[in-house]
């Protein structure tokens, strides 16, 4: 039992170490995204190949929307009036389509990796 | 909008149902009052509730990624727990009052937990349409719909094990767990590479000709097992790494009890 708690607190301090390791996070490309009416502005993002960049969700409705994506294997719950950060990438050149899971048949954009 | 509600509240109770149905076959195969669903289901309500009234503030922490972190720190103490629980079952005493109080203990908080993670999401869902009379009710109807078809097919993989001799009901509901948990942490990971907490590089591997995210049969297997697609090498790592924990745990717990009947002089 000694052992285990000395792994869990371990392991606690890893992630908050991770956490807080932000200056070696900055630096990020930033792209900023918009959900307005349940669409996304823009509906096609241009974002650098082999790059991890940060993703700024505006949701500017009153409702929440949950982007999501298979091809990019990310999805995330942004609540109205909110601002979400998602990291995608890095990425090979090509074309991810992205949705808004809660209303998928007018929230679609793709993402284009140059 | 009612296929689309049917299907996002039938993905999140797929998840949790999956993990009750194979909790629910072991604790009938060891002996263990099944008292703890209730308890389970209600805390897992109670903390989705909770969350889903917090999420604003919880979305804030960590700068903007507190969702994630939150949600894969959940994912790490499922896993621990389910880690736990394959050592107890595996234990010596053979269930004395003690083991199986700490595995009915055990599989409350890994139901609550995931009931929570799963809960929270379609509760935002569905409130966000409060303002909204019309759509509501719809929303509503696929949800309760989404929430049976889960629950059903969680029943349905309940009876399979049900219906299986108790050696390889146990078996087969132990190999399930591994799976389980080492998807559970696979997901955490995916989770801390959204948030920028870990590194990410290309996929390793593109599965998508043989079995597709988004068609049924990779829903299902995500659901069940954390299927991806296009892991990265660290998802990949944390599935493989994972996996592996859970079987040495499961095998020094195997061998413990097999040496302590020897020693007890049983066969």
């Amino acid at each position: 039992m000694n052992v285990l708690r000395r792994a869990l607190a371990g392991f606690v301090v890893l992630l908050v170490t991770a956490g807080s390791a932000g200056p070696a996070r900055a630096g990020k490309p930033v792209f900023e995204l918009e959900i307005r009416n349940h669409l996304f502005w823009p509906s096609e993002l241009v974002i650098p190949a082999h790059t991890k960049v940060k993703l700024l969700v505006h949701n500017t409705d009153p409702t929440p929307e949950e982007f999501e994506s298979y091809e990019l294997n990310r999805e995330k719950v942004i609540m109205g009036g909110r601002k979400g950060v998602i990291f995608i990438g890095p990425l090979a050149p090509g074309e991810y389509p992205f949705f808004g899971e809660f209303h998928p048949k007018t929230a679609q954009g793709r993402v284009i990796v140059e | 909008m009612l296929l689309t509600s049917v299907i996002i509240v039938l993905r999140e109770v797929l998840e949790a149902a999956l993990l009750i149905s194979i909790l629910s076959a072991l604790s009938v195969v060891h002996g263990i009052r099944r008292g703890w669903i209730g308890l389970a289901l209600a805390c897992g309500f109670v903390a989705a509730l909770g969350l889903g009234y917090g999420i604003d503030t919880v979305s804030n922490w960590f700068d903007g990624v507190g969702q994630e972190v939150s949600s894969a720190f959940m994912q790490f103490a499922i896993y621990i727990a389910l880690a736990l629980m394959l050592y107890l079952l595996g234990a010596p005493d053979g269930h004395g009052q003690r083991t199986t109080r700490m595995l009915a203990g055990l599989m409350t908080m890994i139901v609550a937990l995931a009931i929570t993670r799963e809960g929270f999401e379609v509760l935002v869902y569905v409130l966000g349409f409060a303002g909204n009379l019309k759509y509501l009710l719809v929303v509503l109807l696929g949800s309760a719909i989404g929430a049976g078809i889960g629950i059903s097919i969680g029943a349905l993989i309940y009876y399979l094990l049900r219906s299986l001799p108790r050696g390889p009901a146990h078996g087969a509901s132990l190999v399930l767990l591994v799976l389980v948990a080492a998807g559970l942490v696979s997901q955490a990971s995916l989770l801390l590479i959204q948030a920028d907490w870990l590194p990410a590089r290309l996929p390793v591997w593109d599965s998508s000709a043989l079995i597709a995210e988004d068609s049924v049969t990779g829903q299902l297997l995500y659901a069940l097992v954390g299927y991806e697609a296009t892991p990265t090498a660290i998802q990949a790592g944390f599935y493989f790494g994972g996996a592996l924990l859970m079987l040495l745990v499961g095998t020094g717990a195997a061998f413990r009890r097999g040496r302590n009947s020897v020693d007890k002089g049983e066969t």
